[in-house]
Parts: C-alpha cells; structure tokens; sequence
C-alpha cells in the first residue's frame, strides 16, 4: 500500500493526520512517523525560509521505486507507506517531508523509514533554496545523479 | 530543430523565463545541447563559472521522464529537463 504525493505549500500545508490515516490498519503492528522542518541555521547563516522545487513527476517516479525497491532490498513485502514533500515556500517550523510506515514489526519499521528518507536524499529531483536574515538567498548544492563532465 | 529546457533548481537563475530555447542542429545529443547552453552562459552571464559546473553535474530527462545520458538523440520540439544536483527532505 503506497501514496507518494508533492504538496504545493501554496494550497496547504503538509498533515501528520493525513499520513495517520493512511497508515491505519489492524495488519500492522509498528509504524513511524519522519517528518522534517525548516531550522534556522545552516552553514553558520541565519536561516528564514526554504524555497522547495521538484520536478514532480520524476519525484513521485522515484518514491514508487523506492516504496518497490523495499520488496526486494530490505525483503519488507507487507507494509504501508505514505509519502508527502512539500513544493513552494516554507517557514522556519513547517514541515517539508513527512514519511509514514507501517509494517508487522518493529524492526522493519525502523529500517523501512529510513531506507526511504537516504534514497529520497539520494536521487528524488528535489532542490532547496534558502532564504537569510540579510535577505540573501542561496540554492543549496546537493548531490549530482551524473558525473561531472569536463 | 527546436529544443526546450526547462529549468529546475540553482539553474532556474538561468533565465527569468524557467525554460531555455535553444536552436540545435537535426540529430543532436544530450552533449549537444549541454555545450550550447555553456555557449548561452558565456554570453549571457559572462561564462559564471558556478553556472557552468552546474550544467556540467547535470542530469537531463527526456520528455516522457526518463533520465537520459549523453548521447541520447532529442527530437525536434522536445521538451528536456535539466536536473542539476538534488537535495530534498
């Protein structure tokens, strides 16, 4: 069972509830909720705000890889997953990701969750743009898919 | 042939528009089209040279979203994305 959803933070804001909902079933006896927010310091720089882009079809492409990668990698065939990350702006608090699982125990919870978040980190075409106190702005580096070319 | 890129991340400084047009000659590659938006940057930004490492760590994905390498052919009027180094969450 899997959603993976971009959510354009000019229509809402991201929901614990939406995921508990989800997630919610009588087959499963574990679940973790991740959720990660914007923090006001990064690099030694006041931070005010991220600015989240995606290019959302190769995102959602890449969260139903990730959710089916878990069948064979972690051999976790039974679970729930739920996954929404923010697009647009955001302000310091809010939250920009939150990953829901749920599985039959414990342990695969834990290794589920955090499998999908270092994947997302990974590979999901998703960029940030930080906002300071001195009204600069910055998009943050990242990791490349390729190597560099010369 | 007519080509599109559009633009996501650090490289939507590239234009106020979030979409590059290029002319690019028929049968022309992913490579192709990686040297004319260097040669867009030399002209236009001064050849940045942040500008141009990005476009050199670049994936790009083809119309129908595929991750596509270097020599990939693009069609005429295709819609390409460039996918410069991620970092969500």
């Amino acid at each position: 069972m899997f959603q993976g959803r971009i959510i354009d933070t000019k229509l809402r804001k991201l929901s614990i509830q939406d995921a508990e909902k989800f997630i919610a079933s009588s087959d499963f006896g574990a679940s973790i909720f991740f959720s990660g927010t914007v923090r006001n310091q990064n690099d030694n720089k006041s931070v005010i705000g991220i600015t989240y882009d995606t290019h959302d079809a190769l995102v959602i492409q890449s969260f139903e890889e990730i959710y089916n990668e878990a069948n064979e990698k972690l051999e976790i065939k039974n679970k729930a997953v739920f996954i929404d990350h923010a697009k647009g702006y955001l302000n310091l608090g809010e939250i920009s990701i939150i990953i829901a699982v749920a599985t039959k125990h414990r342990e695969e919870a834990y290794k589920l969750s955090r499998y999908i978040i270092e994947e997302i980190k990974k590979r999901s075409p998703i960029w940030k743009k930080e906002h300071y106190q001195n009204s600069e702005s910055n998009w943050l580096k990242g990791n490349p898919l390729v190597n560099e070319k010369n | 042939m007519k080509v599109k890129i559009e633009l996501f991340g650090a490289t939507r400084d590239f234009s106020d528009q979030n979409i590059l047009e290029l002319s690019l000659n028929n049968d022309s590659t992913i490579e192709d089209a990686r040297i004319e938006i260097i040669k867009y940057l030399k002209k236009n930004f001064d050849g940045n040279k942040d500008f141009v490492r990005i476009v050199n760590t670049s994936a790009f994905s083809s119309e129908n979203n595929n991750i596509v390498s270097d020599n990939y052919k693009i069609k005429n009027n295709e819609k390409i994305a460039i996918i410069p180094p991620i970092g969500g969450g």
